[in-house]
């Protein structure tokens, strides 16, 4: 069973990306029992996939959708989105398997994901984020290193989208149609 | 009786006479006003909001709004016949069913009357100016600020034209985490008409 186990989301200046929110999600193993994972080593992760964007601007499609940005191993995927203001979404899927619930499920192979397969999470990824940036005391210019003037912390810090991110990696497994 | 035909009257006026805009035009552009007060209403030591000050700032907006509303008010209920209202009930009926109704779309409860019928709650159900909203996470302005000040300040505006003194305040909001959003409105008194001083 994938894990949805990252997202993160980028301000949209190439020079300066500045990461806006990240959650992690444990990695679960056969016996149910999870496993923490280490925030610095996908932070790398996660860094290391921005230039791929860049890179394939120019010869991008009308569209939102990214697909697979890079294969790392064979256990570690990264997708890719990117919103009309330039919002960078990434999710890391791990791919390590589960121990099958009945011997009839094992059998059930599921081969990979689809790229088609992330597209709800990305949807519902945007769409808590937009309801964030309605928020009138949400600004974004707060979250951006050229135009934040206080140097703090520029982390996304409101509840609601911070629990919504949460669900919604929570909910997803590789098929379901809407989150 | 007089409720049921107050609710006609704003339904009528609101369907045949009211102009009418994209609901998240009022709400963003409210949504910025308050945001905007936020940022320019700070302590100059500590540089935090004023939350006290955003406060009475709307409320003082919200008065000269409503000092001018109620014309347009009068002027797009006059040909269904309203007659001046005989009470204050009556007035808590009107600006509940008719005001309310015609300038935001939304109907709030009339409730909560003290013993002498002068004061009473007006409860929204829905309120969609503060319908994205979450208010910042500083510990203070759940405590200090009414995001919605400005409507106290409308109807005490109003009011004012139409001779009568009201304090009016907010006493719950549910973005403060209440489970309800209450307006206060307490008479304090009707202006007797009062005759310019003579400038002969």
């Amino acid at each position: 069973m994938p894990l949805l186990t990252t997202t993160k989301q980028y301000t949209n200046n190439a020079l300066q990306n500045n990461p806006l929110h990240i959650a992690l999600f444990p990695a679960t193993g056969p016996e149910g029992q999870t496993q923490e994972r280490n925030r610095l080593e996908y932070s790398f992760m996660l860094n290391s996939s921005l230039d791929i964007f860049e890179a394939r601007m120019p010869s991008k499609t009308i569209g939102h959708d990214f697909g697979l940005l890079h294969a790392l191993d064979e256990r570690i995927a990264l997708y890719g989105w990117l919103t009309n203001t330039g919002v960078k979404l990434v999710v890391v899927v791990d791919m390590e398997g589960r121990t099958a619930p009945s011997p009839e499920a094992a059998k059930i192979a599921i081969l990979g994901l689809r790229n088609s397969d992330l597209t709800p999470a990305f949807q519902a990824l945007q769409t808590a984020y937009i309801r964030l940036l309605r928020n009138p005391f949400y600004v974004p210019d707060d979250h951006d290193p050229r135009t934040n003037r206080n140097r703090g912390s520029m982390e996304i810090t409101s509840p609601r989208y911070i629990k919504e991110v949460e669900r919604i990696g929570k909910a997803w497994y590789p098929g379901i149609t809407a989150i | 009786m007089a409720s049921s035909k107050a609710a006609r009257m704003g339904e009528e006026v609101w369907k045949t006479r009211t102009e009418k805009i994209n609901l998240e035009v009022l709400t963003l552009t409210y949504g910025t006003l308050v945001s905007q007060l936020t940022h320019d209403l700070r302590d100059p030591a500590t540089n935090i909001p004023d939350y006290a000050a955003i406060n009475t700032e709307l409320d003082r907006m919200g008065h000269s709004i409503g000092l001018r509303l109620i014309e347009d008010f009068l002027a797009k209920t006059s040909s269904a016949g309203p007659a001046p209202c005989n009470n204050f009930r009556e007035t808590a009926e009107m600006i509940a069913k008719v005001g309310f109704k015609i300038f935001l779309n939304v109907t709030p409860r009339v409730e909560n009357w003290d013993k002498e019928g002068r004061s009473f709650g007006l409860v929204f159900e829905e309120m969609p100016v503060s319908e994205f909203v979450e208010l910042p996470d500083d510990g203070r302005a759940q405590e200090e600020l009414w995001f919605l000040n400005l409507f106290c300040g409308v109807v005490k505006g109003a009011l004012e034209m139409v001779q009568m003194q009201v304090k009016a305040e907010w006493v719950s909001d549910v973005l403060r985490g209440d489970d309800t959003t209450e307006m206060r409105v307490t008479l304090i008194r009707y202006i007797e008409d009062e005759m310019p001083p003579d400038d002969e």
